[in-house]
């Protein structure tokens, strides 16, 4: 049955009563305030990424585009600090971060996927205190740790090697993972398991063809935030990447925010974060509908 | 008359209930305390000592019963692998054998036992105290001797003749001690020995069992069906083994040196080589308490750290709620596109969004500032600010920016902003998963109200609201202790700034007094990176403190979460 036009029309008049219309601007009048107050800032952001000005002061409040300028990016991306670097020093940065975001996902991916079924699946002593203490363990707050994993990573030699980093970033993220995997693997009917044995699967086989095919959004869901999370942690990189003489990315863009840096430039800062938003901005908005699923995947059982 | 009375009456009444079940919260909070520091201790060292007990026996009744089984498990007790080979089960001693070869071949390699073997001693005698473990042990015995000394001499000391010097190549003894690599050393040499203490009883038991079994079969278990066995009946413990190395080495190493760094006097100004750490107990943790100005300051720190943990996740939860009720509501098209614009802040990772505000509230051509000025608004916004009670720079009427996060009279202005920002970048999260939960709400709660004729608000108050919170309460708990912990909304936006306005002197000379929008942890962060602070002691012991805290809550969060707690 579909509406002509007119059908619409009279259908909207006859919803047209004084207490919809009030209420209508009011719903109508928060939302566009809402979107004012989330924009303002972001495009402020734009109109500061986009000038070529040096001073904050010189910047016009609202986005002109008669005055964009490409200066600071051609900056971002052709400075270098050091002769015969390949890439500029962001674009280094980035790349680094990159690395790290990368690695940090496949093993997050690896490990947790092996403890989720290990803790879905099989009964073994202490199995809930394991569990348990990994996750409390991991809300000990790190920066004393980290000066024990600076002396650690000096002694090895191991200060600004990507693995190395890669590696506190999984044993992190481990925990919480396997409780959400586990939470997830658990409502897959354990009949599948059962079946499987009885046509001769191994333990192994049962994992790789049965529980691991069917746990695919969670792990995409663990995969994203896995390679997110690197990308905006600072303190650890800077503890451990930059003191072997190597930038990552937040760390770069915390040197152009401080005041205390050399290198303070609120303007730079902003366009190389905007660089940096935009892809992270477009995953992040595409992978919304696995934040709630994710969220009630651990706690929620059936 | 009558309905008044019965007002009260009714109200009297909810009033004594209300009283009732908060003293039978207190009352639990009260056992639970006492249960957790009397009886849980009392239990432990019951169960401890039964087991010892326990244990004692058994060896005894194996003796006495299973006296070969016993001779081979004796054997494995001094060199693990030996009652296996004894059993013949030769697949089982040479990977221990292995283990316990590597850890010998590591304390030799990194000792310097050859040197005291060829002389050395007898060359430079000691006079007084020779500390052998020091002077030529490996990685573990000298970590263990490490740790429980912390070190014992200076640059500068004379020792078995010599002056002990930063470094000395030659005779690595003459090199002073550094107190925290020797307590790091000792910890990761701890771990390790109780690693390998555990595989050792591990080959005891197995040895003793083997030969029962082996007895009651009258074979030996083959290779092959060995591995296979151990692949099926250890799979689990096999495929968790990469992350509890991981954890081992990146968690809990880390979290043993913190722990153990709250119980020494390591500070920044301790000059590691010229001076030694100590173990001092609880001393650090009497400190806090006693000195008056310290504690105040902790008290202030601490109250804001719960006042802003909790009112970020509230108010982020109720615009979350609001804003998703909005959006659902039937007054709204084009839902999915009002969802997707003012979901933005979410999408953009945190750090940037809180530099981005950083800029944004900056006092010279901020954003606000600028807009203020370009809008002439400042001294009318100045004056808002002033009357509820949020600015103090300045007199009135005086010109020039607002000094949103910098100014020592701002600070409560400084906290709004945090709080505000906070709810700027977490209210979508919330919107997110409160839209979620709205959808699956059954249609057929709203019916019954309708026929019941509930008004819109009663539908919101009886049916929504309940249904959503009891969703969405465990979340509601972990963004709590989350914001608790939330060092980058404080360190990223205002770096803990404003300064207080007066410091008292014993603080200015330890140089440790966190700034007006401080939270604990990134009051930690400045007590341990700082360069002009470094106390690294007591950033351990607030470390500890609200690793409790955070601990419990978590735990608590977990405890009402029955699926955590069902057996599959």
């Amino acid at each position: 049955m579909k509406r002509t036009l007119k059908d619409r029309f009279s259908r909207f008049l006859k919803r047209l009563t004084v207490k919809n219309v009030i209420i209508g601007t009011f719903v109508y009048g928060w939302l566009f305030a809402m979107v004012a107050i989330v924009f303002t800032p972001l495009f402020w952001m734009i109109s500061v990424a986009f000038t070529d000005a040096t001073n904050l002061s010189q910047v016009s409040i609202i986005p002109n585009p008669s005055e964009w300028s490409l200066a600071n990016y051609i900056e971002l991306f052709t400075y270098r600090s050091r002769a015969g670097q390949r890439f500029s020093d962001y674009l280094q940065a980035f790349f680094l971060s990159f690395q790290i975001a990368f690695f940090t996902m496949i093993f997050v991916v690896i490990v947790s996927s092996l403890t989720g079924f290990a803790f879905s699946r099989y009964r073994f002593k202490a199995k809930k205190k394991v569990l348990l203490g990994m996750m409390t363990l991991q809300m000990f707050p790190s920066f004393m740790g980290m000066i024990a994993l600076f002396m650690l990573f000096s002694w090895l030699g191991l200060t600004g090697n990507v693995y190395a980093v890669v590696m506190v970033y999984v044993a992190g993220a481990v925990p919480y993972n396997t409780f959400i995997l586990r939470g997830f693997m658990r409502n897959i009917p354990k009949s599948l398991d059962e079946a499987a044995m009885i046509d001769g699967a191994t333990n192994l086989q049962i994992m790789r063809k049965i529980i691991i095919p069917l746990a695919v959004p969670i792990m995409g869901f663990i995969a994203v935030t896995a390679f997110m999370a690197p990308w905006m942690d600072y303190i650890l990189q800077r503890i451990l990447m930059q003191t072997g003489g190597r930038d990552t990315v937040a760390v770069w863009l915390f040197r152009y925010m401080d005041p205390l840096s050399q290198d303070y430039n609120p303007i730079l800062f902003m366009s190389g974060a905007l660089f940096l938003t935009i892809p992270i901005m477009l995953i992040q908005i595409y992978m919304q509908k696995y934040v709630v699923y994710g969220l009630t995947a651990g706690a929620e059982k059936g | 008359m009558d309905n008044k009375e019965n007002l009260i009456n009714r109200f009297l009444s909810n009033l004594k209930i209300l009283f009732s079940k908060l003293l039978l919260k207190i009352k639990g909070f009260f056992i639970g305390l006492f249960t957790l520091i009397f009886i849980k201790p009392y239990e432990l060292f019951r169960s401890l000592f039964l087991g010892i007990k326990n244990l004692i026996k058994n060896i005894i009744n194996a003796y006495k019963t299973e006296r070969k089984a016993f001779f081979k498990g004796l054997s494995s007790f001094f060199i693990p692998g030996l009652g296996q080979i004894r059993n013949k089960q030769y697949y089982k001693a040479i990977p221990l054998f292995i283990i316990l070869a590597i850890f010998i071949i590591v304390e030799l390699t990194t000792g310097n036992y050859i040197y005291a073997l060829t002389g050395e001693i007898a060359q430079y005698p000691a006079e007084d105290k020779l500390y052998f473990f020091r002077d030529y042990g490996g990685f573990f015995t000298k970590g263990i001797w490490g740790f429980f000394s912390l070190g014992e001499l200076v640059r500068g000391d004379m020792y078995r003749g010599e002056v002990i010097r930063t470094f000395d190549r030659v005779l690595t003894w003459r090199t002073a001690d550094n107190s925290r690599n020797l307590l790091g050393q000792g910890v990761i040499a701890l771990v390790f020995l109780t690693i390998l203490g555990a595989v050792w009883i591990a080959s005891i038991v197995d040895a003793y069992k083997s030969h029962i079994k082996q007895v009651k079969t009258g074979m030996v278990e083959p290779v092959k069906q060995f591995i296979r066995r151990i692949w099926d009946e250890l799979f689990a413990y096999i495929i968790i083994l990469p992350a509890v190395i991981l954890i081992m080495f990146f968690t809990l190493i880390p979290f043993l040196f913190s722990f153990l760094v709250a119980f020494t006097n390591w500070t920044g100004r301790i000059d590691l080589g010229d001076e030694l750490i100590f173990w001092t107990g609880f001393e650090t943790f009497t400190l806090i308490i006693s000195d008056a100005a310290w504690f105040t300051f902790f008290l202030d720190v601490l109250l804001w750290t719960v006042f802003y943990a909790f009112m970020s996740s509230v108010t982020v939860y109720v615009l979350g709620l609001i804003q998703a009720l909005i959006i659902e509501s039937k007054y709204v098209v084009f839902k999915k596109l009002w969802r997707l614009i003012l979901i933005l802040p979410w999408a953009i990772p945190g750090m940037i969004s809180l530099m981005l505000f950083r800029n944004v509230f900056a006092d010279n051509f901020g954003l606000i500032n600028q807009l203020l000025a370009n809008a002439d608004l400042t001294n009318t916004v100045k004056e808002i600010l002033r009357t509820i009670g949020l600015l103090g720079q300045g007199v009135a009427g005086e010109d020039g920016n607002i000094l949103w996060l910098t100014s020592p009279n701002n600070g409560r202005l400084a906290k709004a902003i945090v709080i505000v920002v906070n709810l700027w970048m977490g209210y979508p999260y919330f919107m997110l998963l409160i839209t979620g939960v709205l959808g699956t709400i059954p249609l057929a709660l709203y019916e019954a109200a309708d026929i019941d004729g509930a008004t819109g608000f009663q539908k919101f108050r009886f049916i929504t609201f309940p249904w959503v919170l009891r969703a969405t309460a465990p979340v509601i708990i972990t963004t709590f202790t989350f914001n608790f912990n939330n060092f980058g909304a404080i360190y990223f936006l205002t770096s803990g700034g404003p300064r207080y306005e007066s410091i008292p002197n014993s603080l200015r000379i330890l140089g440790a007094a966190p700034g007006q929008t401080d939270i604990l942890i990134s009051w930690i962060f400045k007590l341990s990176f700082d360069a002009t602070v470094r106390q690294f002691n007591l950033a351990a012991v607030y470390s500890i403190l609200i690793f409790i805290f955070i601990g419990l809550t978590a735990i608590y969060n977990l405890s009402k979460l029955k699926s955590f707690w069902e057996e599959d």
